[in-house]
């Protein structure tokens, strides 16, 4: 198959934002990305398959380098290289009906990185986002800011960081919801 | 806010769900008169008081459950069953 050229969903500029009016707030700086590029698959099994992924309904794990996040009871959203991804559908042996289909220009991805994303994150989204609640490879679905999301707590460097996925039709605006509510934590943009 | 306890999700705002209806078992297509149908589609009992109801959690885990409610507490009565346990089958 040709590869297809990426358009992100996120065609806007962030000039205003720098330097941030607000100034530097202390500490890691709170910082959107738009990694929508990035590899998503989406795998749909029994639930009891669980066991075969490694991981179910809520949590995530990384394999290789793939994120494997389970997103809903017998849904599994697989975030790296797409071949990565089927290397690693293939190698679980799943025998019942299945399906794995490629969402990469479907699916918008963003990135919140911070001390403070939890806090812009629960100014948009009504779940808590404290570490009691939701721990390092956290995965759960909800709206942020009325936008049917999937979330994935992801501290890969060592500082808080969502993984938040939803309908590219939908990413623009999300990303400047999000934008919004980092305001007053002074948020940097990269896209 | 009304608070819908998912099964899955636990408990979440009602803007995160639609409501299905009153949880009623779908008669057998093979065998069911029109007026069976008609019933199942369109007649509800509609009490004043505890009804068991079907609720889709369409922003979380994107489940069928049933739950009894009292409607006229507006007050969730008992744990959620997923729909199939429920009802013996698929909502």
């Amino acid at each position: 198959m040709a590869d297809i050229p990426f358009e992100s969903p996120v065609t806007k500029t962030y000039d205003f934002l720098k330097p941030s009016p607000l100034g530097d707030a202390g500490g890691p700086p709170l910082t959107l990305s738009d990694l929508s590029s990035t590899g998503k698959t989406i795998l749909r099994a029994d639930p009891e398959a669980a066991d075969r992924v490694g991981v179910g309904f809520g949590a995530s794990v990384t394999v290789g380098d793939v994120l494997v996040c389970g997103q809903r009871p017998g849904e599994w959203m697989l975030i790296g290289p797409i071949a990565a991804a089927q290397a690693f559908v293939d190698g679980l042996g799943l025998d019942g009906f299945h399906s794995v289909v490629i969402h990469t220009h479907s699916r918008a991805l963003f990135c919140l990185t911070g001390d403070s994303a939890a806090s812009a994150l629960e100014k948009v989204c009504s779940l808590d986002w404290s570490d009691d609640m939701t721990p390092d490879g956290a995965a759960a679905s909800a709206t942020v800011a009325r936008v049917t999301c999937d979330i994935v707590r992801n501290d890969a460097s060592g500082t808080r960081s969502y993984l938040i996925a939803c309908d590219r039709s939908f990413g623009q605006y999300l990303f400047d919801a999000l934008v919004d509510a980092g305001w007053e934590f002074a948020v940097a943009v990269t896209v | 806010m009304l608070l819908v306890p998912c099964p899955n999700c636990g408990p979440r705002n009602a803007a995160d769900f639609s409501y299905v209806g009153e949880a009623k078992a779908r008669p057998d297509p093979n065998a069911a008169t029109p007026e069976e149908w008609r019933d199942y589609l369109y007649m509800k009992d509609n009490p004043a008081g505890r009804l068991r109801e079907t609720w889709y959690c369409r922003s979380g885990c994107r489940q069928y459950f049933v739950l009894e409610r009292d409607t006229a507490a507006n007050r969730f009565a008992d744990p959620p069953l997923p729909a199939a346990e429920a009802d013996g089958e698929e909502a």
